[in-house]
């Protein structure tokens, strides 16, 4: 919208601009046809002219030169020399109209010598005391009879032209204000829509000059939102029918387990027997995280697990899923080393507590899974850089680098169509990324020192 | 001495998986618990509960004739027995409906022997503590009901404090409780900060309740994480 506003402004200035631009290009034009032009005075010249070039001849008449004579043939026009006192005409030139009359009262001339005789404009001029008229076609020059203006128009002239353009602009500008809120208003909703069309829901009044462009925006609207349906539609069905088989898996695999631990923990039974069931047990264990990883990983893919954000003490969450831990592990072939520094309200951040809990929880669950004869695992919670780094390491049997490889190359478990053999790590890993990412954090994962398996987890504090 | 009294206890079992009530009975049995019952189904369980009136049940969330949330509803018009879910959903809603509405442990499908057992174990000792007040440790036992450590002839009496750890603690016999959650147990919603009062507690708890409060048996500490109460005498697979 600011980008929008910032362009009307820009025209604004641009429209602002053009006045003057126009103003001083009309006045060059105006100069540059105007300078050849013969001035003002042509006609009046040549009737002075004229006036010099008659003769009074021995016999008291008068004659024009050559010169003056091509002079009334280059103005086209006729001439005629009246007598100071009689009014009379003593010289006309040859071609004098028959209309013009030969004698004229001093009324006549003034009002001949202002205006016209018969139509045709006239210059005067001065011989000695007597005048000299020229007749100039009709089509020559125009007149302006009543040549006089107020000396206050005059002297006002600078200031009133200011103010003739001063207004001018305004007017302009309170148009141009006016257009331009106009078609903002018009606009204002369409680009409004435009920009919120990614996000959300979007309706926009089909009015207006823009009333076709504002129909487009709806029918967009509403093809995304249908196909935002269609597609959360079908995360549902996916996301339900995961939580569905995750939910109709446990009951069963509560019987297996539980005879399995029980025909394995029954001293009359052989050995052999009881070793098989052990077995038995630590693979259902293994789906039971399978399962309770899967449903998970699905809700976090499509969202569908709202992150409650709290204030949260990573330092407590990380005691806590350590404690659980180390409280099931009942024959002690988990031992956990836990080191963190002692100032927890270090370590203060907004999240989600359970999913929290739930991706320590899984590192150490991935251990042990890994390990079925037992490993060390060493707990480190510090703070680096304002970020809380909580690393898990485990003294087991650890990745080669391929695996390592594999595993950080491979972000989505989920989606992955390729060679599932490398995943073994998978799942409870994409979790513990997913719930870091949720958080808007990040996990690496490593060798660990001792030949065994690093993940660092690394989350924003407050 | 003992609880020996805490396996006598009615324990009512409701699940519509046959096999499954079967196992977990047998489980019960063979744990020592001489007085159990199933039920299939709500209609069973209501009867069984109003005609035997059992001292701890173990509820299915999926009943064929309704939600074990509703039959908890439903026992608790007439009774306050501790209630521990079985549940194949393991969903925060599900298990914040199942506390709202009065339970008091659960357990998420598909679990171990053990972890019932224990949960099954504790909350019968937290809930029938009365009945035998004395907790016998290596070198004293405590007596809950008067808040008092008996130590030979001496009797040493307990803070509100001290009382309100050793509570927790006991509750979780045999198993870590983390710094945070004794904090909160003492000091309430807003426990952080607490840990150095913590610490002069847990010592002067030692000094009551250990024969050697500098090398302790009872009260242990688990480096970084918290601390640990370890009864003297091992119940089966109590702790």
């Amino acid at each position: 919208m600011k980008r929008t506003m910032r362009l009307i402004r820009r025209f604004l200035m641009l429209a602002l601009g053009i006045g003057p631009i126009l103003l001083i290009l009309n006045l060059a034009l105006f100069i540059a046809f105007t300078w050849r032009e013969k001035s003002g005075g042509g006609g009046w010249d040549a009737a002075k002219e004229v006036g010099e070039e008659l003769a009074l001849k021995e016999d008291g008449s008068w004659s024009l030169s050559d010169v003056g004579e091509q002079i009334l043939t280059e103005y086209r026009a006729w001439g005629i020399l009246v007598e100071n006192g009689t009014g009379d005409v003593i010289w006309h030139s040859g071609d004098l109209p028959e209309e013009i009359p030969l004698h004229y009262s001093l009324s006549e001339i003034s009002w001949y010598t202002r205006g016209y005789i018969a139509d045709y404009p006239t210059t005067v001029g001065a011989r000695g005391d007597d005048l000299v008229i020229l007749g100039h076609p009709k089509d020559a020059y125009w007149k302006l009879l009543w040549n006089s203006f107020d000396y206050d128009i005059i002297a006002g002239m600078p200031r009133m032209i200011l103010s003739f353009l001063g207004m001018n602009a305004v007017l302009i500008f309170v148009i141009y204000m006016i257009l331009a809120t106009r078609i903002l208003r018009s606009v204002k909703p369409v680009v409004q829509g435009m920009e919120a069309l990614p996000e959300r829901e979007v309706y926009v009044g089909e009015e207006g000059f823009l009333a076709e462009v504002a129909a487009a925006v709806n029918r967009v609207n509403e093809k995304l939102r249908a196909q935002e349906r269609n597609l959360r539609k079908r995360e549902n069905a996916r996301a339900g029918w995961i939580s569905g088989i995750s939910h109709d898996i446990r009951t069963p695999l509560t019987m297996v387990m539980g005879y399995a631990a029980e025909i394995e923990e029954d001293a009359s039974l052989p050995v052999d027997t009881r070793r098989k069931a052990e077995v038995i047990r630590r693979q259902s264990l293994k789906m039971k995280e399978l399962v309770g990883n899967l449903n998970l990983a699905s809700k976090l893919e499509y969202q569908m697990q709202p992150v409650k954000t709290e204030t949260v003490n990573l330092a407590a969450v990380l005691r806590q899923a350590v404690a659980d831990f180390v409280n099931l592990d009942l024959d002690g072939k988990y031992p956990v080393d836990f080191d963190c520094d002692e100032k927890t309200d270090k370590y203060i951040l907004q999240g989600d507590k359970e999913l929290l809990q739930r991706a320590v929880c899984n590192v150490l669950t991935n251990s042990q899974l890994h390990n079925p004869e037992g490993c060390h695992i060493g707990v480190n919670l510090h703070r680096e850089a304002g970020a809380a780094h909580i690393v898990l390491e485990d003294d087991g049997t650890g990745v080669t680098d391929e695996q390592l490889a594999a595993l950080q190359s491979t972000p989505h478990y989920m989606m992955d169509s390729g060679n599932g053999s490398q995943l073994r790590h998978g799942l409870g890993l994409v979790i513990v990324r997913q719930i870091a990412a949720a958080h808007g954090g990040w996990v690496r994962l490593n060798h660990g020192e001792n030949g065994g398996f690093l993940v660092e987890i690394v989350l924003k504090c407050l | 001495m003992g609880y020996e009294y805490l396996r006598k206890k009615r324990i009512l079992l409701v699940d519509d998986e046959e096999q499954l009530r079967d196992m977990v009975s047998s489980m019960l049995t063979q744990e020592g618990y001489t007085q159990v019952r199933t039920a299939g189904n709500m209609a069973e369980a209501l009867d069984a509960a109003e005609a035997w009136k059992p001292e701890l049940a173990i509820l299915d969330v999926m009943l064929p004739d309704g939600d074990g949330f509703s039959l908890l509803q439903r026992l608790r018009e007439t009774t306050d027995v501790p209630v521990l879910f079985l549940t194949a959903r393991g969903e925060d809603e599900d298990k914040f409906r199942g506390f709202g509405l009065g339970a008091d442990d659960y357990v998420v499908k598909p679990f171990l022997p053990r972890e019932l057992m224990f949960r099954v174990s504790a909350l019968l000792r937290r809930s029938y503590r009365e009945e035998c007040p004395r907790v016998r440790l290596a070198a004293c036992e405590l007596d809950f009901e008067r808040a008092e450590v008996i130590k030979g002839e001496e009797r040493l009496s307990l803070t509100a404090k001290e009382f309100e750890l050793l509570n927790v603690l006991y509750r979780n016999a045999g198993r870590i409780v983390t710094i945070d959650g004794l904090c909160e147990a003492a000091w309430g919603d807003n426990p952080y900060g607490y840990e150095n009062s913590l610490m002069a507690h847990i010592r002067r708890i030692r000094e009551k309740i250990e024969e050697n409060p500098s090398k302790p048996v009872s009260l242990l500490t688990v480096k970084g994480l918290g601390y640990k109460l370890v009864l003297a005498e091992k119940q089966g697979r109590d702790s």
